[in-house]
């Protein structure tokens, strides 16, 4: 039969049901009519003719709902007509409707965020044409421990040209540009790129057109830009006439020919400059990103070796720089979320998963505590003769229609929960600007919604047509709830404790690392300190311009009353660039087996930082206006080289001894150099607390060493000072951008935002589960001890005082807490090392944190158990026994 | 023959029996049952509240059509006739029947 036929009835039965069944009465009575004429002619006389057919037709009535229930669609009318039921049951009892509505709500708005955050980092596509090919490239110097380092110049135009694996190899530097013209300074992203850079990512501009090839061989006066898309909205209005206006960047005029899509933040906000092609390429320093796009049919480990092959030509021809390099790369994939972004994302959204699924058994719990004082009408429609599907189903539509309620409102949940997290602008949650209802997100919400409502009906449902109709018919109000059911009840609960330890656990873990985090010893003074950055022009490095500059606005600062110390660095802690060099002493002390001279980050400081910042000298001097930078200016005679190092390099390559006054190569296996250590200042944790100290490298500033991340220590709040600081810039250079204003604890503090994050959210999590989980122990234990009222009026009546009747309940509740405890622990304790990467300064099974949560699991559950026990406790047997 | 004493219709008989009698010609309800009974010599009385049922979810099944017309003796009633898809479904079940009486019997006949 075709499918549109059966359409074409259901829909005639379902909306022309009158018409139906008006036809199908005229056929029975046309019928009855044919049977009296029948019988008459038989014989009969009228009114026993009558007799006759009726007697024969049987019950019109029944014939209609026999024909009803085989019409198509009678299953349909069936549900709807179960729906409108559940839906009257639930309005009756506005409590446990409202309870589990919550519950769901709370769960289901909670994992949608969740997810909606993760798709948004993890599973939505890069905006490039084919992701999948798309590749980063880099450089690597395993024999010095450095797997991954930016390309040189030279090296990529090499790569560029003698790969025979990539369609396209694309490079872009990062830099920043002043923007002058409109309005104030203003400090920009510019990167120049390789003219095929957008053609390799696979981005076509909106506006005008891309690089042409031409545009790298322009050399350095080619000054053609294209802007990102957002750049041109917030800075040019979204200006449609753009193109072949002008922009001032660093004061020179930049034709603009092209405007971006809208994209990824990283190549969003910023305007792009050809790179510019140059033989004479530098091939000793590590500034570039290189992308490149597989040729088609090239498979990942053919590329590699292809690098592997040009590394060892590179090797061998400029042992200089290239000595012992190799190149790899790796998937488009990563530029979004990092590994460590990623197993926290999967973290939460497993986390978010037990609480969920605590919610659900939550609900199944409840839901099956209803059940009991419905079995009598349960029985009923049994004994009326609805199949065990048929109960299945009503008792489904329950939950059903509970989770369809807890969808809806964990959807609103949601949505003003995105909104308010994306208003926090949390840093280091990938695309958190992007995360939001859409489809993907509605899809999964919908799946979870019908997920729960199955199985947290699933208990109930299968539970129902087992009680004994008989027993329940019989008599309702002595029904216990079979043993069965009780256990059942128990075990919900233990599962829902062994869940809320292990989000406890997680939360605990999350927590203790961010302490320890907050704790460790960053090596700087963080209160108490402004930092901001001055973005110097080119012109800046000529004659001396920017050391004038500088040392202006250190004395003007430190004129500032509430000032105690100012001082700069080329390389802001925690946010800035990690620049790094080879560094040993001479002659090495280090024994031969460690061949490779150690890598140290090198920052360039005014004499002023290191008590801004506050880190202590520990051995010698530091800086003095003296000190000339190590790089010799151009027709300047070369003065003495010095450094400063921080105490664990000072220790790992002048072991036992006292390094002021010795010498150290810098860049070694690079351009080399020598000089002279000067001083030893404590350590730092450069890159961010989560991260170790760092060897350090300090080289003084000068004419051609410009440090522009400035720290001003101050007395007071230090965001006060920002008006002051800007002014005594503005008046020192009115086209000079102050840009990235913070405090200093501010900047660390934003270092581990994620990790905040995590043990925030991870926390509410877990809180909800235990609440939950309580919840559900009490509730088990309250039923379970108003059923059993008479019993504890006998025992009371034989003489069991209070406090056993108490120590039973306990008892009694505390079963499944210790078992949910015993499992959970268990679980998380084969959990936990998924967490690993998270950690900091903890073991995944801390003991601390794992007896911690048990205790705080345990009291809980404790005080869950004493309340319906003291009720117990105060049963009076007179009224108890009264009840029977 | 009280009703108590009918012979149980197998499951799917009267879908075949009903065919079967409308193949010859276009019947009412009435008329369906008495031919049935008749073709049975009375081994099957089928009642309207099997009959209802099961010609209208033959109907919806596409195996039947049904138009309002007159009957015999001039009264107005509801005529049941084989489709296209009706005749195949005989044809089907038809042979299915053969196959089944054929293994009954044997099964049965064996000693």
């Amino acid at each position: 039969m075709s499918i549109w036929r059966r359409l074409r009835t259901l829909w005639r039965n379902l909306t022309h049901k009158r018409m139906v069944d008006d036809d199908l009465a005229d056929e029975i009575r046309s019928y009855q009519e044919l049977l009296e004429d029948e019988k008459a002619g038989a014989g009969a006389g009228p009114s026993l003719a009558r007799r006759e057919a009726l007697l024969e037709l049987g019950g019109a009535e029944q014939i209609k709902e026999n024909v009803r229930d085989v019409r198509l669609g009678s299953n349909l009318e069936a549900i709807v007509a179960e729906l409108r039921q559940s839906f009257r049951g639930l309005r009756r009892n506005p409590g446990l409707t409202i309870l589990c509505t919550g519950m769901l709500a709370l769960g289901m708005g909670a994992s949608t965020v969740v997810f909606s955050i993760f798709y948004a980092a993890l599973v939505q596509p890069l905006p490039f044409r084919d992701p999948q090919r798309l590749v980063e490239l880099w450089e690597m110097r395993q024999s010095r421990g450095i797997n991954r380092a930016a390309f040189s110049e030279a090296n990529f135009w090499d790569v560029r040209t003698r790969n025979h694996s990539f369609e396209q190899l694309a490079a872009a530097h990062y830099d920043e540009a002043n923007l002058t013209g409109s309005g104030p300074a203003e400090k920009v992203t510019a990167i120049s790129v390789t003219a095929n850079f957008f053609h390799a990512l696979g981005v076509s501009p909106v506006l005008g057109r891309d690089f042409a090839p031409s545009d790298d061989h322009g050399g350095y006066d080619n000054r053609v830009l294209i802007l990102g898309n957002r750049f041109w909205r917030s800075h040019l209005g979204g200006d449609p006439n753009i193109l072949g206006k002008t922009l001032r960047l660093n004061d020179r005029a930049c034709t603009v020919v092209g405007v971006l899509p809208p994209g990824e933040p990283w190549i969003n906000d910023q305007v792009y400059e050809p790179f510019g092609y140059r033989p004479d390429a530098d091939r000793g320093s590590w500034e570039f990103s290189v992308v490149g796009r597989l040729a088609p049919g090239v498979s990942v480990e053919a590329a590699h070796a292809d690098l592997q092959r040009i590394a060892g030509v590179l090797g061998q021809t400029y042992p200089k720089d290239d000595k012992g390099i190799g190149i790899s790369f790796g998937p488009s994939s990563a530029w979004v979320a990092g590994d460590t972004t990623k197993r926290a994302l999967w973290v939460l959204l497993g986390a978010v998963t037990f609480l969920l699924l605590i919610a659900c058994l939550n609900m199944a719990n409840l839901l099956l505590a209803r059940g009991t004082s419905r079995q009598r009408e349960i029985a009923v429609r049994t004994a009326l003769g609805a199949g065990r599907a048929r109960l299945v189903r009503f008792v489904m539509m329950e939950s059903i229609l509970l989770s369809g309620f807890g969808a809806t409102l964990g959807l609103a949940l949601a949505y003003f929960t995105v909104h308010a997290i994306q208003s926090l602008e949390i840093a280091g949650i990938p695309r958190l600007a992007d995360a939001g209802l859409n489809p993907w997100v509605l899809t999964f919400a919908a799946l979870i919604a019908m997920l729960t409502g199955v199985l947290s009906g699933l208990a109930p449902a299968l539970q129902a047509p087992a009680s004994g109709i008989a027993a329940a018919l019989r008599d309702t109000d002595r029904q216990t709830g079979s043993r069965g059911q009780g256990r059942l009840r128990s075990l919900l609960v233990t599962g829902e404790v062994a869940l809320s330890f292990l989000l406890l656990v997680g939360a605990g873990l999350l927590i203790r690392s961010f302490t320890e985090l907050m704790n460790v010893n960053s090596g700087f003074q963080t209160g108490h300190r402004l930092m901001f950055s001055v973005s110097m022009p080119g012109s800046y490095y000529e004659k001396g311009v920017g050391k004038q500059f500088l040392d202006r606005l250190f004395e003007r600062l430190s004129a500032v009353p509430e000032v105690v110390a100012v001082g700069a660095i080329s390389h802001r802690p925690v946010e800035g660039g990690n620049p790094g060099m080879g560094i040993d002493s001479v002659p090495p002390r280090r024994g031969p087996g460690d061949s490779a001279a150690p890598w140290a980050s090198w920052r360039i400081v005014s004499p002023g930082y290191f008590r801004a910042i506050g880190l202590p000298l520990l051995r010698g001097r530091l800086f003095d206006n003296n000190d000339k930078p190590v790089w010799a200016e151009k027709g300047q005679p070369e003065a003495p080289r010095r450094v400063v190092i921080s105490e664990r390099l000072a220790k790992l390559i002048f072991p036992n001894e006292d390094p002021t006054g010795k010498q150290v190569t810098l860049w070694k296996g690079q351009s080399g150099g020598d000089a002279e250590v000067i001083g030893v200042v404590g350590d730092s944790r450069e890159r961010g607390l989560a991260s170790d100290p760092s060897l350090t490298v300090y080289l003084p500033y000068g004419r051609i060493a410009l440090t522009s991340e400035i720290v001003v220590h101050t007395r007071g709040n230090p965001l006060a000072l920002v008006p002051t600081v800007r002014s005594i810039v503005g008046a020192l250079d009115p086209n000079l951008p102050v840009a990235d204003v913070r405090s200093f604890e501010d900047v660390v503090n934003r270092g581990v935002a994620p990790q905040r994050f995590n043990a925030i959210v991870l926390g509410v999590f877990s809180g909800f589960a235990l609440l939950l989980a309580m919840t559900g122990l009490y509730g088990v234990l309250s039923y379970s001890m108003s059923r059993r009222t008479s019993e504890i009026g006998l025992r009371v009546a034989l003489g069991a005082s209070g406090r056993n009747i108490l120590s039973m309940t306990i008892s009694q509740g505390m079963r499944p807490a210790l078992l949910g405890t015993a499992l959970g622990a268990l679980g998380a304790f084969w959990l936990s090392r998924y967490m690993m990467a998270l950690l900091f300064g903890i073991k995944p099974f801390d003991l601390l944190t794992y007896s911690a949560v048990a205790i705080i699991l345990l009291a809980t559950a404790l005080l869950a158990c004493y309340l319906p026990g003291r009720r117990a406790m105060h049963i009076d047997p007179a009224v108890a026994l009264r009840i029977e | 023959m009280p009703p108590s004493s009918t012979t149980a219709l197998l499951q799917g008989t009267l879908d075949v029996l009903i065919l079967k009698v409308l193949a010859l010609e276009p019947m009412h309800g009435l008329g369906i049952s008495r031919r049935i009974a008749q073709v049975t010599h009375g081994t099957f009385q089928v009642k309207p509240g099997s009959l209802f049922p099961a010609l209208h979810r033959m109907e919806e099944a596409g195996w039947l059509s049904s138009t309002w017309g007159e009957s015999e003796n001039s009264r107005r009633a509801k005529f049941y006739r084989l489709t296209k898809a009706g005749t195949h479904q005989l044809k089907d079940e038809t042979e299915q029947w053969a196959r089944i009486s054929a293994a009954m019997a044997s099964a049965l006949e064996t000693p």
